[in-house]
């Protein structure tokens, strides 16, 4: 009986079965063809509710790194860098610390950040430090993080007193209780570097923007906690290094916790000359 | 889990219904361990106390009814894997029946259709690749010479599945056994034709700030080829098209792909010729369009570029570049003199010449051309003397280094000292002014049969760093056993593939393998 059955299956299988799967091919090969003209979906840019910090890990010898910047270059333009704050980490495998004939801008802070966040690969990012984000997704989740509105307010200022960088910060907590880390960087705009480009060349000429020079008050920063509708203030200063522009210099400040970074601030480093 | 559950079920029911079929077990275990540590000259740092990539292969076969799984504990995985390895589960594990002119397949499967221009998911341990279905597919064979598959199922992510859905089907008919004229001529003549679909859903890209993509959910491939074999000649010509496939992996361009290859090999009598050209133009197919680095890749173009053992000549291993496009051709001959000839001697002589070339948009990707020269000297004694020219353009297939140009010269000499112990060694040596500059390389490697064997290398950078990449090893082979144990270093390098740059650290300690097949 069992071997009848099994003759039985055998026959429609073999008979059959080929017939009605080519019979319903048709059904699966669906097809989405999109014309030039419908490639493009536009999304209204959403009011911002708060400022996002973006950490981009990036590298002279990173030939990807150069795409990711024109995402950066990108959302500066729609959101203006007050709002979309930015800051080139450059350190790792690909950094380039320099040499005689070169500029290097990958510092030793640079790579212990690399290091501590167990980056694989570079262009890479963290944006108000939820998680690592790959550069194709920067405009997403700076989208996102924009709709969300911060539980504190920042301001600052910053300009050069003799061969120091004066800053003056002034936080305040709008949703209870603040305990976290602040953390205060010095960038630099307008560097003129060599960058390996996508087509493999090397742009001697390259202009680095949002260059992370040197943390001011220590690689994680230090302990603050802010009250409700209590204004801090703190004040810090930074020597200069013969190295840098002072005319191009900026100040970006953030409180950061387990939940992130509560709120950014950048302030352009005024140079009074006397 | 509940998949796994399903499926040990699923294997349970089957067994019963048809368990009074007699039952084998096969399977087999890989277990390779690195127990690391520092080096500051070379850069190497302790990651971890032991770093282990194991594997255990389980299967069930019965007449009607096969079943296996997989265990893979990759927790602390070795160097060079990316991260997203780190875990431990069943990735693999299937069930498959056959009756009559039909096997189904339901679980995780590995399948080719043609040259894989279209679809090959398959497993590469030391590369880190596993990019399986999960779903069910159907072989059908219902006459002689006509073999029908249909698949679909969901790729294996590292740990998990994309959402994404492959579905496919291929046929191919083998004339020969239809037409008797053919027969009589001894030629073999076989057609195929494959189609691969995915379905993603859309997902936030953004174009801009402003503007975000509007992805097609069907993309499409089709394949068509040829082959033909007849005495010694063998012809395979095969062509591939790809609709609308915006990815990272291209850009997010809207254009098609394509890809078609021409094969032809000539075999008889000592003389072997091989001809090969390959056109591809953006082939890169994934079922996650935004996927970066080595994963999700629903098809694989062959290289055409001569795979080399030898140390020195594999140090820059061409990889296809899958987004772009290339151009790649290959020749090679190879003769056997006889031996008690003028140029065969007195125990014969081989050699082999082979040319690899491969560019896009007037640029060089790669190009090798190799002579090879094997020769029986003595009774005891075979040495083989081979040369490369290498043009290998690092930022093309690394992401940075120029184009380094090599000339490579390997001599390879085998003794056997007696009917159980045989010698070998390797002296190889890398001649080039770019990159790291020369590099020098011996092998010593001791077998005493049928067990044990013994090797000591050292890869010797001669220019810039003067570094020794120094390894030794010693390994037990006993009935279907083999435990391997070695100490040495292993140098860094980049790899550059998805369109990301991953730095590969050094690293060095102990090694430990172990290989177990029943």
């Amino acid at each position: 009986m069992r071997k009848l059955y099994i003759n039985k299956v055998q026959k429609w299988v073999g008979g059959f079965l080929p017939f009605y799967l080519f019979t319903f091919l048709p059904f699966f090969a669906a097809c989405s063809h999109i014309d030039e003209a419908d490639r493009l979906i536009y999304v209204k840019p959403a009011p911002a509710a708060r400022c996002v910090l973006l950490e981009d890990f990036t590298g002279q010898r990173c030939l990807n790194c150069p795409t990711a910047t024109n995402i950066v270059a990108q959302l500066q333009e729609a959101y203006g860098d007050s709002v979309f704050i930015t800051v080139a980490i450059h350190g790792g495998p690909l950094g380039f610390k320099g040499n005689d004939k070169l500029v290097g801008l990958a510092t030793d802070v640079g790579d212990e950040y690399f290091k501590h966040w167990n980056l694989e690969y570079l262009p890479v990012g963290f944006v108000n430090r939820h998680g690592i984000v790959d550069y194709i997704e920067w405009t997403f989740a700076v989208k996102e993080e924009l709709t969300r509105p911060a539980p504190m307010k920042m301001e600052g200022e910053a300009d050069i007193k003799g061969d120091k960088v004066d800053i003056r910060l002034k936080m305040q907590s709008t949703e209870g209780t603040i305990t976290g880390k602040l953390q205060i960087w010095l960038l630099e705009d307008g560097i003129k570097a060599m960058q390996l480009m996508p087509d493999g060349t090397a742009d001697s000429e390259y202009v680095h923007n949002h260059v992370l020079r040197t943390p001011v008050n220590g690689t994680w920063g230090e302990d603050i906690t802010l009250q409700e509708a209590e204004n801090k203030n703190t004040h810090h200063t930074q020597t200069l290094d013969p190295k840098w522009n002072p005319e191009q210099l900026s100040i970006v400040a953030f409180v950061y916790n387990d939940q992130g970074v509560q709120q950014v601030v950048k302030v352009k480093v005024k140079n009074k000359k006397v | 889990m509940r998949i796994l559950t399903t499926f040990l079920l699923a294997v349970g029911c089957c067994l019963a219904v048809f368990g009074q079929q007699p039952i084998s077990l096969h399977g087999s275990v890989q277990s390779d361990v690195l127990v690391p540590q520092n080096d500051s000259v070379i850069g190497a740092e302790k990651t971890g106390d032991v770093l282990t990539n194991t594997y255990v292969d389980l299967q069930l076969q019965s007449q009607y009814v096969d079943a296996g799984l997989r265990v893979e504990y990759l927790e602390h995985p070795l160097p060079g894997f990316e991260r997203d390895f780190e875990g431990w589960g069943v990735p693999h594990f299937w069930v498959k029946g056959r009756l009559g002119c039909a096997e189904l397949t339901a679980g995780t499967f590995y399948e080719q259709f043609g040259s894989g221009l279209i679809l090959r998911t398959y497993e590469e341990r030391s590369l880190g690749i596993d990019n399986s279905l999960l779903g069910g597919r159907l072989v059908l064979k219902p006459v002689k010479g006509v073999t029908v598959k249909a698949l679909s199922g969901r790729q294996r992510c590292y740990w998990s599945w994309n959402k994404g859905l492959v579905s496919g089907a291929d046929a191919e008919v083998a004339l020969n056994e239809w037409m008797p004229s053919l027969q009589k001529s001894g030629t073999e003549l076989t057609l195929g034709a494959s189609w691969v679909n995915k379905y993603e859903e859309q997902e936030d890209v953004y174009a801009d700030a402003t503007h975000k993509y509007n992805f097609p959910e069907f993309v499409n491939a089709w394949d068509v080829r040829a082959t033909l074999n007849k005495g010694p000649w063998s012809l395979l010509a095969e062509y591939a098209q790809k609709s609308q496939d915006p990815s990272f992996d291209n850009g997010y361009s809207y254009k098609r792909g394509s890809a078609a290859l021409f094969s032809g090999s000539y075999s008889k009598k000592g003389l072997s010729l091989l001809l090969q050209a390959k056109r591809s133009e953006n082939m890169s197919f994934r079922s996650k369009r935004s996927m970066i680095g080595t994963s999700s890749f629903i098809n694989h173009l062959p290289a055409f570029t001569q795979d080399h053992t030898y140390a020195l000549a594999a140090l820059y291993p061409y990889a296809t570049q899958l987004a772009g496009g290339e151009w790649a051709w290959q020749a090679e001959a190879g003769y056997n003199f006889k031996r008690k000839t003028a140029l065969g001697g007195k125990y014969g002589m081989n050699v082999k010449v082979n040319f690899s070339h491969v560019r896009w948009d007037g640029i060089t990707f790669y190009q090798d051309v190799d002579v090879q020269l094997a020769r029986k000297l003595t009774k005891d004694f075979k040495l083989t003397l081979m040369y490369m020219n290498q043009r290998y353009n690092k930022t093309i297939v690394e992401g940075e280094g120029g184009m380094v140009d090599s000339n490579i010269f390997i001599a390879d000499g085998k003794w056997q000292l007696s009917s159980k112990t045989t010698l070998r060694t390797e002296l190889q040596y890398l001649a080039t002014a770019d990159d790291q500059g020369d590099w020098a390389y011996g092998l010593v490697e001791l077998s005493l049969a049928p067990h044990w064997m013994l090797s000591a290398s050292d890869m010797y950078n001669a220019g810039d760093t003067h570094i020794h990449y120094y390894q030794g090893g010693i390994s037990f082979s006993t009935g279907a056993h083999r435990v391997q144990l070695g100490y040495g270093r292993t140098r860094a390098g980049y790899n550059c593939s998805g369109g990301v740059c991953r730095y590969v650290p050094a690293s060095k300690g102990y090694t430990l393998s172990y290989n177990f097949t029943f």
